[in-house]
């Protein structure tokens, strides 16, 4: 409990799981929480294979779609990435 | 209300069915099967289907709604499974009912294009490379000196 406190639970979809190789990320901030874009430049410079997916993708704070990049992201929240979509 | 994501087997019989109402004349249903597409990895035989499941059940909910208040429609159905589906499965269905086919058809036509473009759901290809047949050398020898 202690642990997801300190971090971010980052989800992964598609394009951006298969870069990694995996559908989940623990990331750790600070108590005050970072910064949406900041959250993303750091993923990016962290894993340059997700550069690509990052750059196309939407993302979604809590299971809401995120319009505001400058947005806080605290411990304890949910960060996914979305891909384009290609339901259907 | 029916929006419905999936790994079950979608029936087109079952969405008729959903969209029965009185007064409602017109129903247009579409429904969407995997197709063996030949790419640079070969040849699909599967599709794998991954959603987010809470903002897609959400963004399915509000295009119900668009679609109810645009088109009059009283009845929707916007189905799709996840999972990995099979060359031939349906992967999704979506249907409207209305009083007339015009609105109908207006409806249905909105609900896929929503459904393809905004709802978080993915596919990724399984594919398996096609071999070439490989030719007879005396066939190969007849047509290089016809």
């Amino acid at each position: 409990m202690t642990r997801r406190r300190s971090r971010v639970v980052i989800l992964l979809f598609a394009s951006a799981r298969e870069a990694l190789g995996r559908r989940t990320l623990d990331w750790p901030v600070s108590p005050d929480g970072v910064r949406a874009d900041a959250l993303v430049r750091a993923l990016a410079r962290t894993y340059p294979r997700l550069g690509l997916a990052l750059r196309a993708s939407r993302f979604v704070h809590n299971g809401e779609y995120l319009h505001d990049l400058s947005t806080p992201i605290r411990p304890g929240d949910e960060f996914a990435v979305h891909p384009p979509y290609g339901g259907g | 209300m029916s929006v419905r994501l999936t790994d079950r087997t979608l029936s087109v019989a079952g969405a008729m069915r959903a969209l029965e109402g009185p007064g409602l004349g017109g129903v247009v249903v579409f429904a969407g099967r995997v197709r063996p597409d030949r790419g640079r990895a070969g040849r699909v035989f599967a599709l794998d289907y991954e959603t987010h499941r809470a903002p897609a059940l959400r963004r399915l909910a509000a295009i119900e709604r668009d679609a109810r208040a645009r088109f009059g429609a009283g009845r929707v159905v916007l189905w799709h499974r996840v999972g990995r589906l099979k060359v031939g499965e349906v992967s999704v269905v979506v249907g409207a009912a209305c009083a007339h086919r015009a609105a109908a058809f207006d409806a249905a036509r909105f609900l896929i294009d929503e459904l393809k473009a905004s709802v978080p759901i993915w596919k990724t290809e399984r594919a398996r490379p096609v071999r070439r047949p490989r030719r007879r050398p005396g066939r190969a020898r007849a047509r290089s000196t016809g």
